[in-house]
């Protein structure tokens, strides 16, 4: 124990001062989410870090293969919010498929963040298929971050 | 398109994932692998099956 971290300005103790972790960095966490597996890189787990990387960018590849749709907000659709955070857990390759799907100009519309496309194709053989896979690989994504959470406040290995 | 191989693939990316997530070890890695996977494709056949008589 600190004294620096267990006592006050005043020189009386924290109460649970020294049980705190530290914070964890937020720029970690952010670029965790932005790129799949590089937070597990900065942090030295270079095998876990390749094989995120590998899976998350494997399912959301299939599901873009599929004609799959990512999720976006729509105007009297709260549920839709619940799904958009979870296709949001791509972090960078669903911004990119936002601008590719929409555009710059589409992207940034009056109407933002309503009548986005999500991409896909609804009549396409495989657009349900390649929906789970978009959505599995932004759950992924968003696990792997609370993973490096664990990770950098020293509560996982 | 082989639905069957795409629950193949879904399965074999997801047990691949939560593998590398929960277990540090090798050995715990394989064996946490071949558990979920198997559990995902064979639940899938099973409850696939269980359902036919619904319309």
């Amino acid at each position: 124990m600190t004294p620096s971290k267990a006592l006050r300005d005043d020189g009386r103790s924290r109460p649970g001062a020294e049980d705190r972790p530290p914070p964890v960095a937020k720029p970690l966490l952010f670029v965790a989410w932005l790129v799949p597996g590089l937070g597990h890189w900065l942090l030295g787990k270079r095998l876990r870090a390749l094989v995120f990387a590998a899976v998350i960018l494997a399912a959301f590849t299939t599901g873009i293969l599929l004609d799959g749709e990512l999720a976006v907000p729509q105007q009297n659709s709260p549920l839709t919010w619940f799904f958009t955070f979870g296709c949001l857990g791509n972090g960078a390759l669903y911004l990119i498929r936002l601008l590719w799907a929409n555009g710059i100009d589409g992207l940034f519309s009056s109407a933002f963040p309503y009548g986005l496309s999500g991409g896909g194709d609804p009549v396409a053989a495989g657009f349900f298929y390649g929906k789970a896979f978009l959505y599995t690989s932004g759950l992924m994504n968003l696990l792997v971050v609370l993973d490096v959470h664990d990770i950098a406040r020293g509560d996982k290995s | 398109m082989d639905h069957f191989l795409l629950l193949v693939w879904h399965a074999l990316l997801v047990a691949t994932f939560f593998a590398f997530l929960w277990r540090s070890d090798p050995h715990g890695r394989k064996v946490m692998f071949v558990k979920s996977f198997l559990i995902l494709v064979l639940g899938a056949v099973v409850v696939g099956w269980l359902m036919f008589p619904f319309p």
